[in-house]
């Protein structure tokens, strides 16, 4: 139990959520409206909080399950229009990179690949690839069996690379 | 391939993401140097991770909404302006720190472009990057000499300093300088590891009593840097090493200088 959430530890996450936000939303702003109702929401349940344990997978876990309210809401509302899994959030993605020419292109590409995946594998992937969580941690923040967590990863690579392999030219890494 | 595989997708996975034992890591090595193609997979895996990570790390350099920043602050009445008040005196001071003083370190490849503003965290990594790699002269004064060293800083800041000790987190003082600030000059102190791995802290008095505290991070031309404000300075500690084990370095940093603050007669 914890009266108080460590507050640097909360600023230090905050490029991180904001970053998962962005994963979830597919959106800069709203990714910063999420990031936003989170922390509200993480102080409202701060007592829930073991002090000690890792913050940022909390958080994580907190900003899941933020999105999934919020998402059910806004598909309820669009319930005439279909919501296709495989052509997730990509329209606002930025590539942030001061890089090459080539090096953007690289980059937009992985992104692009990265959101025809339909939305749970795509989040398994960024917590588990950039995010460098734990298995077990992703299927808390998901709330699932780790079960699930390990097989929605598989698919996301097995999708990826089939992806990647139709394309001319294989993916490689920048640097 | 053979029709009895010992390795599943799932072990591939975790051996590619790091998620085994370091037992099972060489276990599923040993087995892989028989696989060429699952090597192969392997590979793949750890291309596209990097590669995942390589699209998506720049967006944790940018600089955070003053509303978010807010936001992760404790929610408590009253207290929403005075925080604020701990961060427009950092910016006004990051703003200042284009100053005539700074001018000299500026003309190097660091600061590409002509007039970009200098913020503290910024001022920071530019300043460590100078001295840290300097490999006969990144101090004036060594850690031999601490006493002398933390003195004359406190003198030139006209503020109580208090070299923090990193030693149980692996970095020992090599010794300290003074830097050029705004109105007022800056001092530093730079931490080597046993992989001469250097890390720098630099300290600045601000002009008001501001007794907030916070840890932002920022990454400035590769150097990672994380600064906060105590009462009346502002502290950046930078550095070329890992995040996570930077911020770790920060805390015990902050714990420090929160402690010498509270018990200003202490030794450390």
């Amino acid at each position: 139990m914890s009266e108080t959430l460590p507050d640097p530890d909360l600023l230090a996450a905050l490029p991180r959520l904001r970053r998962y936000a962005r994963v979830l939303t597919g959106d800069v702003n709203r990714a910063d409206d999420l990031v936003q109702d989170t922390l509200a929401r993480a102080w409202e349940k701060r007592r829930l909080w073991q002090a000690g344990s890792d913050l940022r997978a909390w958080l994580f876990t907190i900003m899941h399950n933020v999105h999934a309210n919020q998402h059910s809401v806004r598909r309820r509302e669009q319930a005439e229009s279909s919501l296709d899994a495989d052509h997730g959030p990509v329209a606002g993605w930025e590539i942030p990179v001061r890089a090459s020419h080539d090096d953007r292109v690289e980059l937009s590409e992985v992104l692009l690949l990265i959101a025809r995946l339909p939305n749970d594998q795509r989040e398994v992937l960024v917590l588990a690839a950039v995010e460098e969580l734990r298995y077990d941690e992703i299927a808390r923040v998901q709330g699932v069996p780790i079960g699930t967590v390990m097989s929605r990863l598989n698919r996301a690579r097995e999708k990826l690379r089939r992806m990647s392999a139709d394309r001319p030219a294989p993916l490689k890494v920048v640097r | 391939m053979s029709s009895a595989l010992p390795l599943t997708d799932d072990d591939l996975n975790a051996y590619a993401d790091g998620q085994v034992t370091p037992e099972r890591a060489r276990a599923i090595a040993a087995l892989l140097e028989r696989e060429p193609a699952l090597a192969a997979r392997v590979a793949e895996i750890r291309r596209v991770n990097a590669l995942l990570r390589d699209a998506l790390d720049p967006w944790l350099a940018e600089a955070l909404p003053r509303e978010l920043v807010d936001a992760a602050q404790a929610p408590r009445r009253g207290r929403r302006g005075a925080r604020w008040a701990a961060w427009s005196t950092l910016a006004a001071a990051a703003s200042l720190a284009v100053g005539v003083g700074l001018g000299w370190l500026l003309r190097g490849e660091l600061l590409t472009e002509a007039g970009t503003p200098v913020t503290f965290q910024r001022q920071a990594a530019i300043t460590h990057a100078l001295y840290a790699s300097d490999a006969n002269r990144p101090v004036e004064i060594w850690a031999n000499e601490e006493e002398r060293l933390v003195r004359w800083l406190s003198k030139r800041l006209s503020f109580q300093l208090h070299a923090p000790n990193l030693n149980d987190v692996g970095f020992a003082l090599v010794g300290g300088r003074l830097v050029a600030g705004n109105e007022k000059p800056g001092a530093l102190f730079m931490y080597e590891n046993a992989d001469k791995q250097r890390i720098s802290l630099l300290v600045r008095k601000d002009g008001e009593h501001s007794r907030e505290t916070a840890f932002r991070y920022a990454q400035e031309d590769g150097v990672s840097v994380f600064y906060w404000i105590d009462d009346v300075c502002g502290y950046a500690l930078s550095g070329n090493i890992d995040k996570a084990q930077l911020l770790s370095i920060a805390r015990v940093a902050y714990g420090q200088i929160a402690a010498s603050e509270a018990a200003p007669a202490a030794k450390p």
